[in-house]
C-alpha cells in the first residue's frame, strides 16, 4: 500500500495529465468542478489511470463525491486500508486470473 | 423551380504534403513524392516500413492538451482540416447559419481502429485497464461529433465509409442536403489515420502495398508499368459547402461549385474492382449528367489512381468507356500523397478544384509509362497548363463503392 504522499502524487500526476496542465498547477485545495469544470469522463478516465498505477480497482464515487484533489486522496487513501486488511496485507489484485 | 446551387467557399487540409492548402497544392504541382521510411514500423519489424505522414504542426490552436487526449488521430487532423476549411470560408466558430441548418459530414476507412490496435495491445502486453477515454476515441463518427461540436451545427452530423470513396461520399452526399433545399452549410470532408504495423501488415497481406521498402519515395506510381501497389498514407481535407445564393449574398469567395455527384457500386468483389469498368464508368458518366455537362466538357481527371495493379487497370478501362477514345488529362495526387483512405477523395476533390481554377494539372508522381496507361493522357513530368475548366475526380473503395464528383471552378472575377 502506498504511503499517503505517494498515493497523493499519483493523483495529482494524473488529474494533471487529464486536465492538461502541469502537475505544479494541481493542489490538495484544487476543486475540479469550480475549478476546471470536470465532467464524468474525465473522471472515469482518472480513476482508470490511477486503478493502473495502483493495480487495483478503485469505487468510482471516491472520485466523484470528492469536491477537491486533497479530499480525493483521502478517500482514495480510506479505501485502500480497507482492501489491506488490519495487518496491512498487500491489496488483493484486481483480477482473478 | 431549379435546385439550389452548391458553391464551395473554404478548404482545410492536414495532409503528407502540407497543413496548409497552399503547401500542399505547391507539393502535388511539384510532383514530389512525400512516402519515407517510419522509424515505428521498422522498429516492429513490419514487412512495410515507409508510409506517407502528415508533418508535424502545432495541434493545440485546434485542440488543447485536455481535448487531445478524447481524440484518435484522425479525429484530431479532422478538426484542424474542418477548422482551417471554416476559417478560410470566413466564417467564424458559429457559421453564421441557423444551427439546424449546418449538417456535418465525414468519410472515414478505419476512424479510431489505430487507437483500438494500440488499446488491444496494451491489454495483451500487461493486463493494463483500458482507458476511459477509449470509446470516445475508437468511436467512428468521433469527428463528425467533435466538428459538429466544435461548430454548434445541430443539422444532421453523418459519418459515411465507403472504405477508400469515404471522402468524396462525404462531400458529395453533403452537397446534396443544400441541393434538396434540406441545408444552408456542410462542412464535409474525410479523414484517417491508419499508419501501424498491424494494419499496415493487414493491407500488406492482400499484396495492396508496395514493398518498395528501399526507395520509399519511387513507390507510389499510380499507372506506371512498374507499379506494385500503392502507399499507406494519413490525413484529411475538408471543403465548406453553402448554397451557392447565400454565399454570393454575403460576399463570400468562391472557389467553384460542387456541380455533379454521383455513387454506385460494383456488386462485384470485397477488395478487387471489377476488371471491365462497367460500373465505375456508369458512375462518371452519372456525375457528368447530374452536372450538366458532357464529356467533351471535362478539362482534366484526377483519378483515384491508388497505384494497384488491379485499380489502375480498371479505372482506366472505365475512363475509356465514358470518354472514348481521346480523354481528358488525367492526374493522380497518390503519386505524392500516397492512399489517404478515407481523407483521399476529399483531398482530390480539393486539389482537383483549386488546380481546375488555376488551369493546371500537376504530373503523376513516378509515372514512366505502361500498357495500362495506354490510351490515357496521363500527365508526367511537369505541371500541364490549360483553360479553367470543370474537373472530374474519381474515388473508388474496397467493396466496389464508387463516387465521382464534378466540381466547376468560379468564374474569373466572378464573386470574391
Amino acid at each position: 500500500m502506498p504511503t499517503e504522499d505517494a498515493l497523493r502524487a499519483i493523483v495529482h500526476a494524473r488529474v494533471a495529465e487529464v486536465l492538461g496542465v502541469a502537475v505544479e498547477e494541481i493542489t490538495d485545495g484544487t476543486h475540479l468542478g469550480e475549478d476546471y469544470g470536470i465532467d464524468s469522463l474525465e473522471l472515469l478516465e482518472i480513476g482508470a489511470r490511477v486503478e493502473k498505477d495502483l493495480n487495483i480497482r478503485i469505487r468510482v464515487d471516491d472520485l466523484v463525491l470528492a469536491e477537491t484533489v486533497g479530499h480525493a486522496v483521502e478517500l482514495l487513501g480510506a479505501h485502500l486500508a480497507s482492501l489491506a486488511g488490519p495487518s496491512g496485507a498487500p491489496a488483493r489484485p484486481r483480477t482473478g486470473g | 423551380m431549379s435546385r439550389p446551387r452548391v458553391a464551395i467557399t473554404g478548404v482545410g487540409v492536414k495532409t503528407p504534403a502540407g497543413t496548409t492548402v497552399e503547401a500542399a497544392l505547391a507539393t502535388v504541382l511539384a510532383g514530389r513524392p512525400t512516402a519515407a521510411t517510419v522509424a515505428e514500423l521498422v522498429g516492429e519489424n513490419c514487412p512495410v516500413t515507409f508510409a506517407c505522414l502528415v508533418p508535424p504542426f502545432d495541434p493545440t490552436p485546434y485542440a488543447d492538451r485536455r481535448e487531445q487526449q478524447k481524440m484518435d488521430r484522425a479525429a484530431l487532423l479532422a478538426l484542424a482540416a474542418a477548422s482551417d476549411a471554416v476559417a478560410d470560408a470566413g466564417l467564424g466558430p458559429a457559421v453564421g447559419a441557423a444551427p439546424e441548418r449546418v449538417t456535418v459530414a465525414v468519410g472515414t476507412g478505419t476512424a479510431g481502429l489505430r487507437t483500438l490496435v494500440d488499446a488491444a495491445r496494451s491489454l495483451e502486453r500487461d493486463g493494463a485497464p483500458l482507458p476511459a477515454f477509449l470509446v470516445p476515441r475508437i468511436m467512428s463518427n468521433a469527428a463528425a461529433a467533435r466538428i459538429s461540436m466544435r461548430l454548434g451545427a445541430h443539422g444532421p452530423s453523418l459519418t459515411y465509409s465507403t472504405a477508400c470513396a469515404s471522402g468524396a461520399t462525404a462531400i458529395g452526399e453533403a452537397a446534396d442536403r443544400i441541393r434538396a433545399g434540406r441545408m444552408d452549410v456542410a462542412v464535409a470532408g474525410g479523414t484517417d489515420a491508419p499508419v501501424t504495423a498491424e494494419i499496415i501488415t493487414s493491407f500488406h497481406r492482400l499484396r495492396a502495398l508496395s514493398g518498395r521498402n528501399e526507395a520509399p519515395e519511387a513507390a507510389s506510381r499510380p499507372f506506371d508499368g512498374d507499379r506494385d501497389g500503392f502507399v499507406m498514407g494519413e490525413g484529411a481535407a475538408f471543403v465548406v459547402l453553402e448554397r451557392l445564393e447565400r454565399a454570393e449574398a454575403r460576399g463570400a469567395r468562391i472557389y467553384g461549385e460542387l456541380a455533379g455527384y454521383a455513387s454506385n457500386c460494383d456488386a462485384h468483389h470485397i477488395v478487387a474492382p471489377e476488371p471491365a469498368g462497367t460500373h465505375a464508368a456508369a458512375c462518371m458518366s452519372a456525375a457528368l449528367a447530374d452536372a450538366g455537362l458532357g464529356p467533351e466538357q471535362i478539362g482534366h481527371i484526377n483519378a483515384h489512381g491508388t497505384g494497384t495493379v488491379l485499380n489502375d487497370r480498371a479505372e482506366a478501362v472505365a475512363v475509356a468507356r465514358c470518354f472514348g477514345p481521346k480523354s481528358p488529362p488525367l492526374t493522380a495526387s497518390k503519386g505524392v500523397v500516397g492512399h489517404l483512405i478515407g481523407g483521399a477523395g476529399a483531398f482530390e476533390a480539393v486539389i482537383a478544384l483549386l488546380c481546375a481554377r488555376a488551369g493546371v494539372v500537376p504530373p503523376v508522381a513516378n509515372f514512366g509509362g505502361g500498357p495500362d496507361a495506354d490510351g490515357l493522357d496521363v500527365v508526367a513530368g511537369e505541371p500541364r497548363r490549360l483553360e479553367p475548366a470543370p474537373v472530374l475526380s474519381n474515388s473508388f473503395g474496397f467493396g466496389g463503392h464508387n463516387a465521382c464528383l464534378v466540381l466547376v471552378p468560379g468564374r474569373p472575377g466572378g464573386p470574391r
